[in-house]
């Protein structure tokens, strides 16, 4: 900016350019400069999300939901993460890759209670094929409910657990 | 299987083995092939979750809420109605970071205002009580650098931010819930 306000300086003196040019054209540069950086500082604004990292599941038994949530969503315990109290189970692309887990912990259910609460999470399932996904939850003993596309568990604390098809659950197709 | 029961045959009709130690034989064979499969399908899961779809969370003011994790997360809000609002991941036709399968849409957050504990309709089974909860959840950002992103959290007027190990920050949204960021470095493979 400073090289091409010398220039027209320079232009200016060597009467290339008259007063009413001069000032003119460096009225524009300076609306054109804070154009870019409002546009540079509004893109800069906030973090640009890549997806769910994880979600922290506090229950009376770790265990129990590890097992679930294994068995059921076919989540995989990564190893050497179990400790007894808690364990990564991860899910969708890999580790470090874009892949999420869920962080099961056996923690008391007194918690301080917040004003707000993330009362289910639903899971996508590729290839969706209704009936076999039904027949999945019913063997593994599981009541079923919900809609065509979008069936729903609970798992064994009575946490809501919702599984569907992009079809079905979809934020653009609202 | 087959090949095994034809080569056991040849050997009893050859005089090889006596017809007992056939019996035995593939029985012991029968029974252990059955059980392996038993064992397989016990271990393979039937379904395999791909990702997180959404996460639904209710609090006092969807409209409020919504607004925090726009400005925070820059998210689109979509699908606007009376008691609820959607911010997806994205832009349509986008496709899941490192998700290659067409049928995976991005994840969304849906923001909700309702009664949680609503009586259950005529024929409906009352819900289970709820022993668990999702105390925090923890978005992956692009470039995550944690001394710039806690400059950048104050100066968005975001509250309580706080260390949460090498790889992350910890805030509170305006309903007092915990939300952590973090990178691609914090996994489940570094992660407790």
């Amino acid at each position: 900016m400073e090289r091409f306000i010398a220039g027209l300086v320079k232009d200016f003196e060597s009467g290339k350019l008259d007063r009413r040019e001069f000032c003119q054209t460096v009225a524009l540069a300076a609306v054109v400069y804070g154009a870019g950086e409002a546009a540079n500082a509004q893109a800069a604004r906030g973090f640009k999300m890549i997806g769910i990292n994880h979600i922290s599941y506090s229950c009376p038994d770790y265990a129990k939901a590890r097992d679930f949530y294994a068995s059921v969503l076919g989540m995989e315990s990564t190893p050497g993460k179990d400790n007894g109290k808690r364990a990564n189970l991860m899910f969708g692309p890999e580790p470090g890759k874009g892949g999420s887990f869920i962080v099961a912990r056996t923690a008391p259910a007194d918690a301080k209670p917040s004003r707000a609460v993330v009362d289910h999470v639903c899971y996508t399932i590729a290839n969706w094929d209704e009936q076999r996904v039904r027949s999945a939850l019913k063997a593994k003993g599981l009541e079923v409910g919900g809609r065509d596309g979008s069936l729903h568990v609970f798992d064994p604390f009575g946490y809501y657990v919702q599984i569907a098809s992009a079809e079905a659950e979809n934020a653009f197709r609202r | 299987m087959e090949g095994f029961v034809a080569h056991k045959l040849a050997e009893y009709e050859q005089g090889k083995i006596s017809r007992r130690r056939l019996i035995e034989t593939l029985t012991l064979a029968a029974t252990a092939a059955h059980a392996a499969d038993r064992a397989a399908a016990a271990e393979q899961p039937a379904l395999k979750a791909a990702l997180v779809n959404h996460i639904s969370y209710t609090c006092p003011n969807f409209r409020q809420a919504a607004d925090w994790y726009s400005k925070v997360f820059n998210l689109d809000q979509i699908g606007a109605r009376d008691r609820d609002v959607a911010l997806p991941f994205g832009k349509k036709g986008e496709q899941p970071y490192n998700v290659a399968a067409r049928d995976v849409p991005l994840t969304h957050l849906i923001f909700r205002t309702r009664d949680l504990n609503p009586a259950p309709a005529p024929g409906e089974a009352p819900r289970p009580k709820v022993q668990a909860v999702v105390d925090h959840v923890a978005y992956t950002v692009a470039d995550f650098d944690r001394e710039k992103a806690k400059a950048e959290l104050k100066s968005l007027g975001v509250e309580n931010v706080r260390e949460g190990g090498l790889y992350s920050l910890h805030m509170t949204d305006p309903f007092g819930y915990d939300v952590q960021i973090s990178g691609l470095a914090n996994n489940a493979l570094t992660d407790g």
